[in-house]
């Protein structure tokens, strides 16, 4: 069940991408609507982070490309924002809450500027949203789980963006922050910004999203969350690797070279 | 005495020359080295910094004489190789970077004792001095090489402090600066030209095998005293100002003596003051917090018993009695009844001590704790009653007034613990 839309804000056209020769995606093609609440669902391994690191041309593609607005990548950048995992980076860092939501504005910016009194406004009200104001000038070390992703969250809104890809927002942080954090992603949607996030728990995806992509190695569905849930298509997304896709993917990786590069 | 004043009065004005280079110097390997070192590569400016030494002696050799165009050309080319086969292998072998780095470090290095060994059969007359390259002399540093190193210094700052939000993203979080379209890339090779450029500025003053030593240690010494980037390059940069003066004077007063060893042995003691002084993350600090708190533990443990006493009837306990609750900590449990004694607490005739009214509602304090915390364990957690009593020991003594308040609305405002013993409040009777 993969429904394609017209005028889709997100056009991803027979996506190969692999790691070290293991292709952890194999032909996605798949179309998003624009302003609504998207979902990535899938097992661990799946290939989730992969496909939004591809849209992001943070992975290499093996094949097929991706549009974005109709463009390419590089034509729209500023108008995407990306929210890596957590997890990925050192928050151990010597820097204030306040100096990493700025990071947000550096796309603007560009190169050699420093961020001055309109960023920093910018990326106070940016805290606002996310209630963390009190936190501005508050060492990242210091932060819990939930008040880290807060802060990514808010650096990506400083970005300005219409579309965003959020990696795994809702991991690891307290419930309170999970609905905080929501809350104003729905806010978002309303007007009219589309959010894609991955996410690793079924039961509050079917209340969070509005569309929902599956992806076990391969897309499963995708389409609006009425349509694409179904037992059938959740035992495929979860029911274990394609036995076959796997003994695959091993060939592939005992070879020398990667068969798949372009 | 006359050494020092000759020296620090600067009236000699190559000195002064001197001591200004080894201040740019300083802050020029001090900032790249601190951005290094947050990015857990600090083995590389070690690599690097062996690597040039073939360079070095390479220019040598195409000279004919120590000119330090040729020397620092042929350090920057040879530091350059370094660096792009490091990075290569590690993109297109399965080697560790570890493995990657000591291997570059010793072949570079071996090859370039090597030619070092050459030149000194070829009894070439200028190559006195050449020794220097491999652990430095500031001293020796003539005025026309001074310009060559410090404008590399001067470029190295500059480009640093133009570069900083690009290094910060490099460091902290590089997959977002590509996400956001910044060339992550050719900021990382802006970066490894830096710190390249740093080595080579510091080959003679310092010396190559020691190089890595001022570019690390300045912002590893410099992270215990500060959370922010701009006071922890501020600080870095002090430290190796200060240890490169050090070296140079020690240098200037011993005739023959290599600088980089008194430069590392300064910045080894910046470092150790730094690691065993530092407010927060230093040693003392952390052993005197951890003393403080054990002290505060002791004096309400014997608080407690106190109260517990009262609670069986009898209005207080003889030293003797309480020293026996506690065996293996008499002396600390002595030292608390001292305390508590000064701070009017507790009240002591002849060896029966009981409590004051001020002691009375700190007792109840941290039995109210001790059983609040049994209850929520009891309660939200599903341990049974003769299973929560030790977490309770450590945690009244951690319980925030907030936290209590937080407790005793979840739970109720309880009278009774688990073991249905009654959990004591300010305006009980007794």
């Amino acid at each position: 069940m993969i429904q394609q839309v017209e005028n889709p804000i997100l056009e991803i056209h027979d996506l190969t991408v692999s790691y070290d020769q293991s292709p952890v995606l194999w032909n996605v093609d798949l179309s998003l609507p624009e302003g609504k609440l998207i979902g990535i669902l899938g097992p661990n391994g799946a290939g989730k982070s992969t496909l939004i690191k591809a849209i992001m041309g943070l992975v290499q593609a093996s094949g097929g490309y991706v549009k974005i607005f109709n463009k390419d990548l590089e034509q729209v950048r500023n108008r995407i924002s990306y929210v890596p995992q957590r997890e990925s980076v050192d928050w151990n860092f010597p820097a204030s809450v306040l100096d990493v939501v700025l990071m947000g504005t550096y796309g603007k910016l560009g190169l050699f500027k420093r961020p001055g009194k309109k960023e920093k406004e910018l990326a106070h009200s940016c805290l606002e949203k996310v209630g963390m104001s009190a936190f501005a000038s508050r060492q990242i070390s210091e932060l819990s789980g939930g008040q880290q992703q807060r802060v990514f969250i808010a650096r990506a809104l400083a970005q300005e963006a219409d579309l965003y890809l959020m990696d795994e927002p809702f991991a690891g942080v307290d419930m309170a922050t999970e609905t905080a954090i929501f809350q104003l992603l729905q806010e978002m949607s309303k007007e009219g910004k589309t959010i894609v996030v991955v996410h690793h728990d079924i039961h509050s995806a079917m209340s969070y999203f509005e569309w929902i992509i599956m992806l076990n190695l391969h897309l499963v569905a995708s389409g609006p969350k009425q349509e694409v849930v179904s037992e059938e298509l959740l035992r495929k997304t979860y029911g274990g690797k394609l036995n076959l896709l796997t003994k695959v993917t091993d060939l592939i990786r005992k070879k020398e070279f990667n068969p798949l590069k372009n | 005495m006359e050494d020092f004043l000759y020296f620090f009065s600067f009236q000699d004005s190559s000195i002064l020359f001197i001591v200004m280079g080894i201040t740019l110097l300083g802050i020029g390997s001090a900032y790249v080295g601190t951005f290094s070192f947050l990015d857990n590569k600090a083995l590389l400016g070690d690599a690097i910094s062996h690597a040039v030494l073939p360079g070095i002696c390479l220019g040598f050799i195409l000279a004919g004489e120590k000119n330090p165009f040729y020397i620092v050309g042929g350090a920057i080319f040879s530091g350059a190789l370094a660096t792009f086969l490091s990075s290569w292998l590690k993109e297109n072998t399965k080697l560790s970077e570890d493995s990657i780095i000591a291997v570059i470090l010793s072949v570079f290095f071996g090859f370039g004792i090597v030619l070092l060994t050459m030149i000194q059969k070829t009894g070439n007359p200028e190559m006195a001095g050449l020794n220097q390259f491999i652990f430095g002399n500031a001293i020796g540093i003539l005025e026309e090489d001074l310009w060559v190193y410090g404008s590399l210094s001067l470029l190295i700052i500059l480009t640093l402090s133009l570069l900083l939000k690009e290094f910060s993203l490099l460091v902290f979080n590089a997959e977002y600066g590509k996400a956001i379209g910044f060339p992550m890339k050719g900021i990382r090779v802006v970066f490894n030209i830096l710190m390249i450029l740093s080595v080579v500025i510091g080959i003679q003053a310092i010396g190559v095998v020691l190089m890595a030593a001022l570019l690390i240690t300045p912002g590893a010494a410099a992270r215990f005293w500060t959370d922010r980037l701009g006071t922890l390059l501020i600080l870095a940069a002090l430290f190796a100002i200060i240890s490169g003066i050090v070296g140079t004077y020690i240098s200037f007063i011993i005739p023959q003596m290599p600088t980089g060893p008194w430069v590392v042995v300064s910045l080894s003691t910046l470092a150790l003051i730094s690691f065993l002084f530092a407010p927060k993350k230093g040693v003392l600090f952390r052993f005197i917090s951890r003393q403080s708190y054990l002290k505060k533990t002791h004096k309400e443990h014997v608080l407690k018993s106190l109260y517990k006493a009262m609670e069986e009837q009898k209005s207080g306990l003889q030293i003797q009695e309480l020293l026996s609750m506690y065996p293996v900590h008499k002396t600390e449990t002595l030292k608390s009844i001292k305390t508590l004694y000064k701070t009017n607490q507790i009240t002591v005739k002849e060896g029966f001590i009981e409590l004051n009214e001020s002691g009375k509602k700190e007792a109840k304090r941290i039995v109210r704790l001790h059983r609040l915390w049994e209850l929520y364990l009891n309660e939200y957690m599903n341990i049974a009653p003769d299973h929560v009593h030790d977490s309770a020991e450590k945690l009244e003594h951690l319980i925030t007034p907030e936290l209590e308040e937080l407790l005793d609305n979840r739970l109720n405002y309880p009278m009774l613990d688990p073991h249905q013993e009654n959990i004591p409040r300010d305006h009980d009777d007794h």
